[in-house]
């Protein structure tokens, strides 16, 4: 892994095996190389059942990879044991497409939520909360409850959930799913800042328009294999040139 | 873990309880029932074994003693008897003591007794006898064959002949009724013991699906604080406060329904209008002696289930 790597993919394959002898195994993904450097703002694109909620669990550790390894912030993460995944998922900022608010949580415990895990002093809780709320434009909202929001502004809060730690990758679920296409771009550069401050976003949807937009790197899984790598496209038209 | 988180763990453990209080009621409410029966339970277990107690003091065996026996021999057979094991009183009652007894059941006709009363007397019929309280009813018979035993001994008749004879020419024992109050206690012991036994697996198995329910209905909540980074333990610990809450809350409910009832059945019992229950009524457990224990045991009892009930449950949904 080079130093300036913050996920892997070698060689990967992940099969979901049959509950029984009569089920057969599937393969979710295969052959998959691919790394995404620090700093670097990355769509993964692809259709329903294409691989690419596979995908994102394998960084989460929510799966582990059947054949192959994925490395994320320089942890082997086929190596890591139960105990080490919560430590592994505080290097991580991850946003869900149901936004996944604790529903008897204020915004403001919401986001406070995921620095008391962490154990960080309360001091400072009070300061990141409000500057992460902030930052997400939700500041007046601090003491509403997930249901008194609109679907637009929950998502703004697990943005914000996600970035008060400060981690050094945000990973985000199909962030616009649920929410109208005026909102969807402006959860897409609220991304964008947080990225432009040297986090590493990984985005999973299945708009192409969206990400089309944005003029990132995209990578697109079909059938559990990754069948186009905007990078390496764009290394491709830049050696043409 | 630190003080502050755990501290906040706790106030959020107490902070779900509130939000979501329905199932809380709900899992108070089943617990509290459970709580109240298993109670009820062991209340009429413990009184129902005390009266058996008090009936078993009531036993007596009595050794009627042959007339020609001399005072020497029933000194000598009293000191045997009250070395026996199994034997807790020896009252010997003299041929006069007998029939002053036998004035006083007579009441107004005592007078018939007038005859044979005085020490001494030739023409009292009544025999002198021991009175035998035994330690252990079940092992009545044994005794009664023991000092029966102890009774026999060698004389010569008139011609010199060693003749068989035997202190005691009758023995009464309620060896009836003292196998009615062994088998009683048995049957009393073995459906307390069941009852509760049964009832606190009830317990366990109800208030686990309860706070399974409440786990479940949260299991997005769990799902979410794991992908947060959130460790098991962190997960863990308002889960256990909230079903230790309801436990305690349950126990305190319950211990104050059980000791409210139980109040108002030992006054029921003690007033005048129930005075043909006296003989079982003498025998309860006061009320004043089922206060602590009752309201201790079910705190305790609550809280442990409560712990165990949301340990059981939450394990499944941690797997994330």
């Amino acid at each position: 892994m080079e130093a300036n790597e913050i996920i892997r993919f070698e060689n990967v394959k992940k099969i979901y095996t049959g509950l029984d002898s009569k089920s057969k195994d599937i393969v979710a993904l295969q052959n998959v190389n691919l790394s995404i450097n620090k700093g670097e703002f990355v769509f993964v694109l692809g259709h329903s059942g294409a691989g690419k909620s596979t995908f994102l669990k394998l960084i989460l550790r929510e799966e582990v990879a059947t054949e192959g390894r994925v490395i994320v912030n320089g942890r082997d993460l086929s190596k890591i044991r139960q105990r080490e995944i919560p430590y592994l998922r505080r290097g991580m900022g991850v946003v869900f497409q149901d936004f996944r608010l604790i529903p008897n949580m204020t915004a403001y415990e919401n986001v406070a939520f995921a620095m008391r895990v962490t154990n960080i002093p309360e001091k400072q809780i009070k300061r990141r909360v409000p500057y992460a709320l902030n930052l997400v434009g939700l500041a007046g909202k601090a003491r509403s409850l997930p249901q008194e929001l609109s679907g637009g502004e929950q998502q703004r809060i697990a943005l914000a959930r996600a970035v008060v730690h400060s981690p050094p990758i945000i990973i985000a679920d199909e962030p616009t799913g649920n929410i109208d296409p005026e909102l969807s771009v402006e959860i897409m550069e609220l991304l964008q800042a947080i990225n432009s401050l040297g986090t590493t976003v990984v985005v999973v949807t299945h708009e192409h328009d969206l990400a089309a937009r944005f003029h990132k790197r995209t990578i697109t899984i079909d059938h559990g294999e990754v069948i186009d790598d905007g990078l390496t496209r764009l290394e491709e038209e830049e050696e043409a040139f | 873990m630190k003080w502050s988180s755990f501290r906040y763990l706790v106030k959020q453990g107490w902070h779900n309880m509130i939000f979501n209080r329905l199932m809380s009621l709900a899992s108070v409410g089943v617990l509290t029932a459970c709580l109240v029966i298993t109670g009820t339970a062991v209340l009429l277990s413990e009184n129902v074994g005390r009266y058996v107690d008090y009936l078993e003091t009531l036993n007596e065996i009595v050794f009627f003693i042959d007339d020609n026996v001399s005072d020497e021999k029933i000194e000598e057979m009293k000191s045997k008897i009250s070395g026996q094991e199994n034997v807790s009183e020896c009252l010997f009652i003299p041929k006069s003591a007998a029939v002053e007894e036998m004035r006083d059941q007579l009441g107004e006709y005592s007078d018939i007794m007038d005859e044979y009363a005085g020490e001494g007397n030739e023409n009292n019929p009544l025999p002198a006898s021991f009175r035998v309280s035994v330690k252990d009813v079940a092992r009545l018979s044994e005794t009664v064959n023991t000092v029966s035993e102890l009774g026999a001994y060698t004389a010569e008749d008139e011609e010199g002949n060693a003749v068989e004879q035997n202190v005691f020419y009758k023995v009464s024992s309620p060896s009836e009724l003292s196998d009615t109050l062994v088998s009683l206690r048995r049957i009393v012991s073995y459906i307390g013991s069941g009852l509760v036994l049964i009832l606190g697996v009830v317990s366990i198995v109800v208030i686990g699906n309860t706070i399974r329910l409440t786990v479940f209905a949260r299991r997005k909540d769990i799902n979410i604080m794991k992908f947060v980074g959130a460790t098991n333990a962190f997960i863990r610990l308002p889960f256990f406060v909230e079903g230790m809450t309801v436990g305690a809350i349950s126990g305190l409910l319950a211990s104050g329904i059980v000791i409210g009832i139980y109040y108002g059945i030992e006054q029921a019992l003690l007033s005048p209008e129930a005075m043909w229950l006296s003989e079982f009524t003498r025998c309860i457990v006061p009320f004043e002696m089922v206060i602590k224990p009752i309201m201790s045991g079910f705190i305790l009892f609550g809280i442990v289930i409560g712990g165990i009930g949301c340990a059981m449950s939450i394990r499944k949904h941690l797997k994330v």
